[in-house]
């Protein structure tokens, strides 16, 4: 854009309407700028302001385009901005197109300022050791191999080296201001860049960050904020006295009413209200709603806090340096405690509090509760849980980000190859102990749990269906796609050959919401510790990668589990086995489904009603808990299982009507 | 095996499981409103009568039994 010293005339006029600078040869302006919106301020060192025509609305009253009752100091100022009443000075910022300040204590930017980017938080382990540092682009999966792939020296290295550049690619000379962004009644702001369209309003401090942001998905930091050392990505709503020190906020994060987090990162669609986190690491998902809650030192995903959670632990000897790990899609219970370090298999629920070491990753969708000051385990209960399938459905229709580029990688399903080798592992050694406890014994000791005698067949049972009804469920699927691709028989059968080409496909990891075969993960830990990936996009885009090979990767899996519990190879299948198979996996899914729908109609029984109609008679009470629950014949969640079963039995019926006619 | 020893082995099996004063055991008691059981030890007890009789029962159709006298109607349609 092209600007203009000011004229003489140009210098009396603004000096006639309250302006001063330090030097006016240091002001210039550009085509379009109406010096009379240019009022009661003062100009430092060099201030260059664009057109002023236009306006804003403010309070819901619309003012003028203008810089009125400021101070800049070395300011770009771009066209249709409205600068008004700042406390002190607006310095050293680069202010875009249609920019709104009004109301303002201090925005002011140092030079080489790097707005957040580098700053490393001690996560998942208070002590240190894990520290991850935040960049703008940051994902849940360059934070997890920053935190969690601490075994390799070399890698680390080189990890740090292409964070280090991002970093040092996000220093500036000046601050910025993006287009569209509105910063309304703010305290101060220092060191802190605003992107496109974000709404800042009612802030008390915000100090050395960068509030990401973009048309499609405005970010919002809204009142009484105070963050300091912090990246708020695109999407993000931080409001009403969220307090955060060393803190990545990322898409789609809502957070509020006096949140408080330090050294703490939260990946895509997490909630955090009115509790706390320390050091924590909160992949995608993760939701705290409620007063007392502290998360701390662990890594999390998926996961839903009851109020009053905790795993504060001041027994420590060497410091604070206990972590511990809740695998995807876990819950813990009101007052729930645990002590870290513990490990906890994905999908379980945690009840009660719990003073032991707890070790339980190979028994995912588990209850954990406690008895007279012991951990019990009940293995496998959760998959016949209600509110697992709820989950399951819930979080890929709530993924809240509409950035274009959404940058957490995540695999949504429940069953996978993560979780139903887990599950294998856990059949298998509830199945061994099962074998071996002498009937006289109540319960076994299992990773620091009690686990009753009874429970291991039952469990190993609730295991074994929920593995039938994913392997046979994907082949059978595999199969009806083969025929459509290869009408002729041998064909399609042989298409069924996998192609992914893994050498160990029983071996996954879940790097914080992308679920992965581990031989990916370690050949991307060997191609960047010998120099392969030269830069932090390129991991990006071997992330993205590891992605995009999901579903060939998972039904390398399939047929590999497939030929271990069924003794043949996916390639050798006739329509016979495969005929067993849709019987079998019809029974698995009918039994599974029936105990969920059990689930779901408990929440109509006689329990359900306690507290309603109150002093009313029995009709009464039964009009009160319809009115506000409804029934079991009309309530959506309940009815869609109902209709399930016929979907699972008709689904058999297509798949042998397919085989048959092949 | 004819109904009273069913019944006795019911009981016995249900204090075992749930803690209870077999005196406290009647044939109409509800498991969870009378004798507190909750959906962890529901399965549990069971697992546990699976055991006592040697069968194996559908899990669905057993859990929504509710009393003990429902429990030995349900055992006895297993046990010859």
């Amino acid at each position: 854009m092209a600007y203009t010293q000011l004229s003489d005339s140009q210098i009396v006029q603004l000096a006639s309407q309250g302006c001063t600078a330090s030097d006016w040869s240091g002001v210039s302006v550009a085509a379009g700028c109406d010096l009379t919106r240019i009022v009661r301020s003062k100009f430092f060192g060099t201030v260059r302001i664009g057109d002023t025509s236009g306006s804003h609305v403010v309070d819901g009253v619309e003012l003028p385009s203008g810089i009125y009752d400021a101070a800049l100091a070395n300011c770009d100022v771009g066209d249709h901005v409205r600068i008004s009443r700042i406390g002190s000075v607006v310095s050293n910022y680069l202010i875009d197109l249609d920019v709104l300040i009004e109301d303002v204590a201090a925005l002011v930017a140092d030079n080489d300022a790097t707005y957040g980017n580098g700053v490393e938080l001690e996560t998942i382990n208070e002590g240190g050791g894990r520290g991850v540092k935040i960049i703008n682009d940051l994902t849940s999966q360059t934070a997890y191999l920053q935190g969690m792939m601490r075994h390799s020296k070399a890698f680390n290295e080189k990890l740090q080296m292409l964070i280090d550049a991002k970093v040092n690619d996000s220093r500036q000379e000046q601050g910025g201001v993006a287009q569209g962004a509105r910063i309304l009644h703010c305290g101060t702001i220092r060191n802190v860049n605003i992107g496109l369209k974000a709404y800042v309003h009612g802030v008390q401090l915000l100090e050395n960050g960068t509030i990401m942001s973009c048309a499609e998905h405005p970010t919002e930091v809204g009142e009484g904020v105070q963050a300091r050392s912090f990246i708020i990505a695109e999407g993000a709503r931080v409001e009403s006295g969220a307090m955060l020190d060393k803190v990545f906020v990322g898409q789609a994060v809502k957070m509020g009413k006096q949140f408080s987090a330090e050294n703490s990162l939260f990946f895509a669609n997490c909630e955090a209200y009115h509790g706390e986190a320390v050091s924590l690491f909160a992949g995608p998902y993760t939701v705290t709603h409620h007063k007392s809650t502290l998360l701390i030192a662990g890594l999390f995903s998926f996961y839903n806090a009851g109020s009053g959670t905790n795993q504060s632990n001041h027994m420590y000897k060497l410091g604070p340096v206990h972590q511990g790990v809740l695998e995807r899609g876990c819950k813990t219970g009101s007052f729930s405690y645990l002590l870290f370090e513990a490990h906890i298999g994905a999908f379980s629920v945690v009840i009660g509090k719990h003073y032991a070491n707890l070790d339980l990753s190979n028994l995912p969708f588990s209850y954990i509760s406690e008895e007279e000051g012991n951990s019990k385990i009940v293995p496998g209960m959760n998959l016949v849980s209600v509110g697992t399938v709820r989950d399951a459905e819930k979080w890929p229709k709530r993924d809240g980000r509409k950035a274009p580029d959404r940058r957490d990688l995540i695999v949504f399903d429940v069953f996978s190859p993560y979780t139903v080798e887990k599950m294998r592992r856990g059949r298998d050694e509830l199945v061994s102990l099962s074998e071996r406890v002498p009937r006289e014994k109540i319960s076994v000791n299992y990773g620091g749990a009690q686990l009753s005698r009874l429970l291991l067949k039952k469990g190993a049972k609730f295991y074994s269906l929920a593995i039938t009804k994913y392997l046979l469920g994907v082949l059978m699927e595999k199969v009806k796609a083969a025929l459509q691709a290869h009408p002729e028989w041998n064909e399609a059968i042989a298409a069924l050959k996998p192609s992914a080409g893994l050498h160990d496909p029983l071996a996954w990891t879940d790097i914080s919401g992308l679920i992965t075969p581990q031989e990916r993960l370690a050949e991307l830990e060997v191609r960047l510790a010998g120099g392969a990936i030269v830069s932090y996009e390129q991991l990006l885009s071997e992330c993205k990668s590891l992605y995009d090979g999901y579903r060939a990767d998972e039904w390398q899996y399939i047929a590999e589990v497939f030929a271990r519990e069924y003794g043949v190879s996916v390639e050798n299948l006739t329509k016979e086995k495969l005929l067993a198979a849709a019987e079998e996996w019809e029974s698995a899914s009918l039994s599974l489904h029936g105990m969920i729908l059990d689930d779901s109609k408990k929440e109509f029984g006689a329990f359900a009603r306690i507290g309603y109609g109150l002093d009313q008679t029995e009709e009464g009470l039964q009009h009160d808990f319809e009115a506000v629950r409804g029934t079991i014949e009309t309530n959506a969640v309940v009815q869609k299982l109902v209709s399930e079963a016929a979907a699972i039995k008709e689904r058999k019926e297509q798949f042998k009507s397919i085989i048959a006619a092949a | 095996m004819d109904k009273s020893e069913i019944k006795s082995r019911v009981e016995k099996v249900t204090a075992l499981v749930l803690k209870v004063d077999p005196k406290d055991i009647s044939p109409t008691a509800n498991f969870a409103f009378d004798l507190g059981a909750d959906s962890m030890q529901s399965i549990e007890l069971i697992a546990a009568y699976e055991e006592e009789f040697n069968i194996s029962m559908d899990e669905q159709k057993a859990r929504e039994v509710q009393t003990v006298e429902g429990a030995v109607e349900f055992i006895a349609g297993y046990v010859k």
